[in-house]
């Protein structure tokens, strides 16, 4: 599988990152739940985690072949089956994590492609939303309203001729609010734009924030959603 | 887009929250002899009978219905520390007692798996009960606390299906009052399902132009 | 009144639970089309009247004006709902690549109109694409998993089934002891579920 794309700076921090919590005993499977859990609870969908995924995925082949052989040379059927279900929870978190993504793309594809969102997707994930996804949905769109409808409110993206901007087009809420926890004390943290509410984050407490004011908490990792 | 339904508030689903429980650490006592196993999610083992060794409570599950060991019941489950944590629930109104994140699902499948191995399983039954039904008063009565100027509500020590059964309410709640604070609700009110101002306010004199 | 119709369209959606769909309305869709059409007409003849009495579009702020912005604010409403009506069901037709599968039942498929079909179609395509590139079936492992193999009971008649390196002949009521990727796709077909003691 191809890497996904994503700024040189970024992928290194996150490189770096990833090997750190290696280095603290945290496993593939550990962040890939995380990644798992983040991408279900936030709104928007997150940077595409190419290197965890490729890992996963080989990590998977791996024990794929090392299953197969072990049925092949009669190892205990205990031990089979207890390789069978460690696969069988990587691999479920591993598609569900797809899954989700491809949810999100799909619900609002038109507004990811057109913001920098688009970078997050992986490749594989890009060519779905563009030349299949909104491609698939234009049409059908275009052919079962817009192209009934009088000249000047045609747009799939305008409510009509006179709007400045795109206004039809569905994006996500990032006014919601999310269940979340940090790892570590973030500290005294500035919820609103005024800077009227601040919130002191204590390690592993429990909060219910809105999902914009802690966004740049989620993309950093320094904080999880439940 | 008018009408959009509400994105999915429901995060996840029970068997999800069952499925995270299920990484939680158990201590076994096997009575077989197996080798190490080296899995993705971990390093279990070398395991010998009667000899204790700590693996994720799956794996736990899986050799105790193949009838390969006993499972420890985690020390919080014990009848006296359930009883210190129920009568704490109880005094404090507004506190939640630590308990593990994960402790309704842990409790259910140990229930469910290894009853024999739970020592007092009655009344660590009921125990847990009781709490659970403590607890979930004080979320309710919890709920009716959030107001409009409510930017950030703290859950210390709530547990995961806590969270997923106050999580469509809360979220919603909060929400609907973050939108009637705003200042743009004075200026400009909003359309059905819209989650920005519509062009409906805006430009109609500009629409009425010759084509 | 101007854009009833239109939210009865919307009204229907949000009656409907979630994931579940209802016929397409085409009778009250089309007739939202046509009130469409109606109202341009009438906020073109007022622009005309506007222009033939010799006032500034722009500045104008006498009773055809403001019928005209009625007329197209109305437009813009029934246009909202359409397509709401449409991108949501949508939606819902799209989930059903997942839930049931590349092929639809016939009483779902009754529920849809010709576009809706091709799109489904397309987008089951698009799906199968994306997971030809991956080399991975998305469409298993819906839920998580549990031990690997479940006792399933078989709901229908199925017959002789290939499954890895053997077939079994997977008669109604029958039980069997299957690998779970195995029996997910019959059991979100409706012909298997899984055995509970």
């Amino acid at each position: 599988m191809a890497s996904g794309s994503g700024s040189g700076s970024e992928r290194w921090s996150e490189d770096l990152e990833t090997e750190v919590a290696m280095a603290m005993g945290t496993t593939d499977v550990e962040l890939l739940k995380r990644a798992w859990r983040n991408e279900k609870a936030a709104p928007e969908i997150l940077q595409f985690e190419a290197a965890l995924v490729l890992r996963a995925r080989e990590q998977i082949q791996l024990l794929e072949e090392t299953v197969e052989e072990f049925t092949e040379n009669g190892v205990d059927d205990l031990v089979v089956s207890l390789y069978q279900m460690d696969l069988d929870r990587s691999l479920f978190l591993l598609r569900s994590y797809l899954r989700i993504r491809l949810q999100k793309i799909e619900k609002y594809m038109i507004h990811i492609s057109k913001t920098n969102l688009w970078n997050r997707l992986s490749e594989q994930e890009q060519r779905f939303a563009k030349s299949r996804c909104t491609d698939i949905m234009e049409k059908h769109l275009e052919q079962s309203v817009l192209s009934r409808l009088p000249y000047g409110y045609q747009s799939i993206l305008k409510q009509s001729i006179s709007s400045e901007e795109d206004d039809m087009v569905p994006e996500p809420q990032l006014d919601t609010f999310v269940f979340c926890k940090t790892k570590h004390a973030v500290g005294a943290f500035q919820l609103d734009d005024t800077g009227d509410e601040i919130v002191d984050l204590v390690a592993d407490d429990l909060y219910v924030l809105r999902y914009k004011s802690i966004r740049g908490l989620v993309e950093s990792g320094r904080i999880d959603l439940v | 887009m008018a009408g959009q339904s509400n994105p999915d508030l429901s995060v996840f689903s029970a068997p999800e929250v069952e499925f995270l429980a299920e990484d939680e650490m158990v201590e076994i006592v096997p009575n077989i002899r197996m080798e190490a196993l080296n899995m993705i999610c971990g390093d279990f083992g070398p395991f010998f009978p009667q000899i204790a060794s700590k693996v994720p409570l799956w794996l736990a599950v899986a050799l105790k219905k193949r009838g390969k060991c006993t499972i420890r019941t985690p020390e919080w489950m014990s009848v006296e520390r359930l009883t210190q944590v129920l009568e704490a629930e109880r005094e404090s109104s507004r506190e939640f007692q630590p308990l593990p994140f994960h402790y309704v699902e842990i409790s259910r499948l140990l229930f469910d798996h290894a009853h024999d191995d739970i020592p007092d399983l009655y009344m660590v039954r009921s125990l847990i009960e009781d709490i659970r039904d403590v607890r979930f008063h004080k979320v309710e009565t919890g709920l009716e606390t959030i107001s409009g100027r409510t930017h950030a509500v703290k859950l210390k020590n709530l547990s995961a299906m806590e969270v997923n059964i106050v999580r469509p309410f809360m979220v919603r709640a909060l929400q609907a009052f973050y939108r009637h604070d705003s200042p743009q609700m004075i200026q400009q009110p909003r359309t059905m399902g819209g989650s920005r101002p519509q062009a409906v306010d805006r430009g109609p004199r500009r629409d009425l132009r010759p084509r | 009144m101007y854009g009833r119709r239109a939210s009865q369209l919307l009204r229907e959606l949000a009656c409907s639970e979630t994931g579940q769909l209802t016929a397409f309305n085409s009778d009250a869709f089309d007739q939202v089309i046509k009130e469409c059409n109606e109202h341009n007409l009438q906020l073109q003849s007022l622009i005309r009247k506007i222009e033939d009495e010799n006032l500034d579009i722009q500045t104008t702020r006498n009773e055809d004006h403001f019928g005209a912005v009625i007329h197209h604010l109305s437009l813009i409403r029934n246009k909202r709902c359409l397509m709401a009506y449409m991108y949501n069901r949508a939606e819902t037709i799209q989930s059903l690549r997942w839930k049931v599968g590349p092929v639809l039942p016939q009483e779902i498929q009754e529920k849809l109109n010709y576009s809706e079909e091709e799109c489904f179609k397309n987008h089951s395509a698009a799906i199968q694409s994306y997971m030809s590139e991956l080399d991975l079936d998305l469409t298993v492992d819906m839920v998580p998993p549990k031990d690997p193999y479940i006792r399933v009971r078989v709901l229908d008649d199925i017959g002789e089934v290939c499954l890895g390196d053997h077939s079994i002949s997977l008669t109604k009521h029958s039980l069997h002891f299957l690998r779970r990727t195995d029996a997910e796709p019959f059991i979100s077909q409706g012909m298997m579920e899984e055995f509970l003691e």
